[in-house]
């Protein structure tokens, strides 16, 4: 599988005869293009149109973190992928207000239930969770009677509300205490924790989304405005509990980040680099890791999960096969 | 899908012979995971090999991957990773050799396996074109279904850059 490159270093990247080449004050090396898929940068980095050309061609996203590590922007190379077909489906579903509420949420069920499924782990490893975790089981079957997206969306921001309550008993540690989900900016160490994992899934679904037939810009939970990204939203709820969520707790729990990860800046709290590297590395671990797939018999990693759930989609959507959300068993 | 859009390529007749589910999906523009590490092998074999040869003829919908004018007329071959849908990869060729005759061009075919280091000669006769002419109809018979022909589990889905679209 390709490679995402992470740029945390300033410096010029630049095409090199056929290849890539990025040069920084401390030195400079080839990057091999084809072992490439996409390229998150957090640095200061150069780059000409001749380098855009190149990874349009190549197919290569690139992700764009301010100085900050909050998402700034992709360079999404022109659709190489067109299936008219696929196209006017994806659009059908979205006009329609019942098929849409249809897709929408298995969204929100399979998040919940992915939300659900964490909750369990901790709960049998004796932490006090139980109230979040009845009050959410409590919520799964009402999504079903939602008539509308905008029920659908209050729905999900309670049984969000509950989860995040569980966040303290979980990491229990009093220096990342959540007190209430905070964004631009996050007050506190925890809710940049989140805001940052977040935003790196939101820039992984968008570039597993652009190998497919679908347009990132038709999603069905997040409104369209046919300008903003929002099918990668959608597909990020699902995978935001069982893979971010996830990776804070274990980070947090074996100290690999603590308070002293954290710079108080005027805009807010910012991580240092240190720790969003460390951050960037052990979420692209947990990204290769591979399970056991029942029915495609070939190991899967976490990341082709995620390109699975694109695959299900399409299938929805070509009345072949109804969408279900992919929920962990773990 | 409008009537223009629709029309039967040699890839389709290929593909014909390995899964019909697979026809559907590549008629209606739904591509195979361009990843795959074969898909990748494919492309490689394709750019990297004949080098000598003049590539990439378009007649019709039809592209055929080498081709060369010969004192005896015209040769287009056709690139394969493996001999083992050789029979597959026959009928693509007359395929291609079918779609030059109606345009008054006759023509020879040869299979090229550079991996095997081997090649074969194609020949269009009556019954293989009354065989393309079934297969044609069968293809275009698939094309108009609403939704693909339901994944049936084959060796071939070991392999193939569809596997995981088809089995998730």
């Amino acid at each position: 599988m390709k490679k995402t490159l992470y740029v945390f270093s300033s410096g010029e990247l630049s095409r090199k005869d056929n290849t890539l080449f990025f040069e920084t004050e401390e030195g400079r090396r080839f990057i091999p293009v084809e072992d490439t898929g996409e390229i998150m940068i957090f640095g200061e980095l150069t780059v000409n149109k001749k380098l855009l050309e190149f990874l349009s061609i190549k197919e290569i996203v690139l992700h764009f973190f301010n100085y900050h590590g909050y998402y700034m922007g992709s360079f999404y190379p022109r659709e190489h992928l067109n299936s008219g077909f696929m196209t006017l489906r994806q659009a059908e579903h979205y006009l329609d207000e019942e098929r849409r509420l249809i897709i929408a949420k298995e969204f929100v069920r399979g998040a919940a239930r992915n939300i659900r499924q964490v909750l369990k782990y901790y709960h049998g490893r004796e932490k006090d969770v139980a109230r979040q975790l009845n009050a959410i089981e409590n919520l799964i079957a009402p999504i079903d009677e939602c008539k509308d997206i905008s029920t659908l969306m209050a729905l999900e921001g309670n049984i969000r509300d509950h989860y995040y309550h569980a966040f303290d008993e979980i990491v229990g540690n009093p220096d990342f205490i959540f007190q209430e989900r905070t964004r631009r900016p996050p007050k506190n160490y925890l809710n940049t924790l989140i805001s940052f994992g977040n935003s790196l899934m939101y820039t992984i679904c968008l570039s597993e989304i652009y190998k497919t037939h679908l347009d990132p810009r038709i999603g069905y939970l997040h409104s369209t405005n046919f300008r903003r990204f929002t099918l990668n939203l959608d597909l990020a709820e699902i995978f935001k509990p069982i893979i971010v969520d996830r990776l804070i707790f274990s980070l947090l729990g074996k100290k690999m980040i603590t308070k002293e990860s954290f710079d108080r800046v005027t805009e807010g709290i910012m991580m240092k680099e240190k720790a969003r590297k460390c951050f960037v590395e052990n979420l692209d671990e947990k990204l290769k890791t591979t399970i056991k797939h029942r029915d495609i018999g070939r190991p899967v990693s976490y990341r082709r999960l995620i390109r699975l759930e694109l695959y299900k989609m399409e299938k929805h959507l070509m009345g072949e096969k109804e969408y279900q959300a992919f929920v962990a068993r773990w | 899908m409008n009537a223009r859009e629709i029309n039967v390529s040699g890839t389709l007749v290929w593909y014909y012979y390995i899964c019909p589910r697979e026809v559907w999906l590549i008629g209606h523009q739904i591509t195979a995971d361009q990843d795959d590490a074969n898909v990748s092998l494919g492309r490689f074999i394709q750019d990297y090999t004949y080098p000598r040869e003049r590539k990439e003829l378009a007649v019709g919908q039809s592209k055929m991957d080498v081709f060369r004018v010969t004192d005896e007329g015209l040769v287009i071959g056709e690139v394969k990773k493996s001999s083992k849908f050789k029979s597959s990869a026959r009928m693509q060729l007359a395929f291609y050799l079918s779609e030059l005759k109606q345009r008054g061009i006759e023509a020879r075919g040869e299979l090229r396996f550079p991996k095997e280091k081997r090649k074969e000669e194609v020949m269009l006769n009556e019954q293989t074109e009354r065989e393309l002419d079934k297969v044609c109809r069968e293809i275009l018979r698939i094309l108009y279904l609403p939704a693909p022909p339901e994944p049936k589990k084959i060796s071939f889905c070991r392999k193939c850059a569809y596997a995981e679209f088809c089995w998730s």
